[in-house]
């Protein structure tokens, strides 16, 4: 069947000028929820910062204490913080793309309104997405700031660490938002964050490194964007290895991409049937 | 205000249909909006008049047909119809998260509009529907008549050509039912065009210069609102509630043709004259008793009675 302008369903043809987002439009989306985060900001922000702080305390300085020879060569407080770098992005990427675009979507009903507008569908999940990116980063960053004061940043080259938190952001914040558009039952979202977040978060080489166990684990992690961000974040904050980094990020750069026309996809299904 | 032929419609339709899986919502339907006039869909729920506003505005795919919004085809070319509509949706979608001033600054860059070209649009627009002290509230803190208006303020905001307003004044109290038909006239006298679906006869009549009758995804009639009346039902009615043992058949028999017609439903007799008044002088009430009489003006409420044999609400 040759495509039909216009919509499409979730397994039709979609044209390029409904999958591309259009820039200006996307930045008014993402400038509503700049505005309403800058209200929020100052109540939202200490939580996320406390999160990671506490990690690094009972795991970095507690267990460290006991990991006598660090872990390949490096302290084990200095090999864990650079990962909740990256976990801290991840953990709002993920829960801004869930609950809250569930919430603007369901409860506020503001996308039927948006969509009543010159927006598209494909600009709704671009600027959601992109912000959902940049409060990812802005967490990353507090985070960053938090570890480096403290001490537990070797290498000048983490100050490259947020432009690759932004990916990384944007990374997360698509598979989150493939997510919210497929199963948007909110009672659902649980199983995301237990089954799919949670152990991605503890076996993503934040807390532990892969060398001594069975290979297939790290081919696993390979397959999750959180093991990718932490290899670069933690490259970074010790002493990076160029082509390493280069091809950790293609891997976020590529899944970002390809998974962008999924949410879009969905959305239109479901907001404009 | 210029006369149909002048310029190309404000909206057209032609074999207009769309399913949702196997139920029809819109079946096959043609009609033309002229540009100015306020133009009225009235009917039931479940009449399709919903769906064939989304199509219009870009919130539901056409299924198939052709629809023309602006001179635009609503399938290619729905960023540029969108913005130049304003959309006045049936549930209340404003943006908790925001103020009210904040939600028409914020709707207006969604157009496009920078917030300092929208300041003053904005104090207009908060003047316009009598919400200037409450700029500064949050949504929540409005009541359901406020957020109606302010729902219709947001939607003036790129200054449409052409504004859809779907079922405005549903679930309000009558007092802000009126404020908010006082703002749609006011806006009507600004020259834009008005596409408005209901089902309460009395904001059809009140607000429309034209409209037409919707039921079960199907056009059953189209005009003035005036003009349907005295076509399909006649200028009075009256209504009769029969006693029990009074018998229909001979009481219409005897009233022969000083009737236009009747409707007859459990006990319940309207008839429709000229004069109402006079038909119900003319009546034996000793033959033909009944326990209530009421002279009224016949309303669209009898024309949808008429032709479709269903009342407009449940």
């Amino acid at each position: 069947m040759s495509y039909e302008p216009g919509y499409a369903g979730l397994g039709e043809r979609l044209a390029p000028r409904d999958l591309i987002p259009s820039p200006r439009h996307a930045a008014a989306i993402w400038a509503r929820n700049a505005r309403v985060f800058s209200k929020l900001w100052k109540g939202a922000l200490l939580p996320t910062f406390l999160d990671p702080f506490f990690y690094l305390l009972a795991l970095g300085f507690g267990l460290g204490t006991y990991i006598a020879h660090g872990i390949n060569g490096i302290p084990y407080k200095e090999f864990v913080a650079p990962g909740l770098i990256a976990s801290a992005a991840m953990w709002s990427a993920a829960f801004e793309t869930t609950y809250n675009v569930y919430f603007r979507m369901n409860e506020l009903r503001l996308y039927d309104n948006v969509l009543s507008t010159p927006i598209e569908p494909q600009d709704l999940v671009a600027g959601d997405i992109a912000w959902s990116a940049t409060r990812a980063t802005i967490y990353g960053i507090v985070v960053l700031i938090v570890v480096a004061a403290v001490g537990l940043v070797s290498s000048p080259w983490a100050i490259l660490i947020p432009p690759f938190v932004l990916l990384g952001g944007l990374c997360f914040s698509v598979i989150g938002y493939t997510f919210t558009s497929l199963i948007p039952k909110i009672d659902l979202y649980s199983y995301f964050f237990t089954l799919g977040v949670t152990p991605m978060f503890l076996f993503s080489g934040i807390f532990f490194p892969f060398n001594q166990l069975p290979g297939w684990v790290e081919v696993v992690a390979w397959f999750t964007p959180l093991y990718h961000l932490v290899e670069i974040t933690r490259g970074l904050a010790t002493g990076p290895e160029p082509l390493q980094i280069l091809i950790h990020t293609a891997w976020l750069a590529v899944v970002t991409t390809l998974l962008f026309a999924i949410p879009v996809r969905a959305l239109r299904a479901r907001l404009v049937p | 205000m210029s006369s149909p032929g002048d310029s190309p419609p404000a909206v057209l339709a032609r074999e207009l249909s769309k399913n949702y899986g196997e139920r029809v919502a819109v079946d096959g339907i043609d009609f033309e909006v002229p540009v100015g006039i306020c133009f009225g869909f009235l009917g039931p729920n479940g009449a399709g008049k919903t769906t064939t506003m989304k199509m219009i505005y870009g919130l539901a795919r056409l299924g198939r047909g052709d629809l023309r919004v602006l001179g635009m085809d609503a399938r290619r070319e729905r960023r540029q119809i969108k913005a130049r509509i304003g959309v006045v949706a049936q549930e209340t979608n404003l943006d908790g998260d925001l103020t009210v001033r904040e939600n028409l600054v914020q709707q207006g860059s969604y157009y496009g509009i920078s917030s300092q070209t929208a300041g003053p649009r904005v104090d207009e627009l908060l003047a316009f529907s009598l919400l200037a002290d409450r700029g500064d509230d949050r949504v929540h803190a409005l009541s359901g008549g406020m957020k109606r208006r302010l729902m219709v303020a947001r939607s003036m905001v790129n200054q449409p050509e052409l504004i859809v307003l779907d079922e405005p004044t549903t679930g309000l109290d009558p007092q802000a039912r009126l404020a908010v038909w006082r703002s749609l006239e006011r806006l009507k006298r600004q020259g834009v065009t008005l596409l408005l679906t209901t089902h309460y006869m009395e904001e059809a009549a009140r607000l429309c210069d034209r409209l037409l009758i919707m039921d079960e995804g199907r056009i059953v009639t189209e005009g003035r609102p005036a003009d349907l009346v005295r076509e399909h039902v006649g200028r009075e009615a009256l209504e009769l509630e029969l006693a029990e043992d009074c018998e229909p058949a001979g009481l219409l028999t005897t009233i022969g043709d000083h009737a236009d017609g009747h409707e007859l439903h459990d006990g319940s007799l309207t008839l429709f004259a000229d004069d109402a008044e006079e038909l119900l002088r003319s009546l034996d009430h000793d033959r033909f008793p009944t326990e209530s009489a009421l002279v009224r003006r016949a309303t669209l409420e009898d024309v949808f009675l008429r032709l479709t044999g269903r009342s407009l609400r449940e």
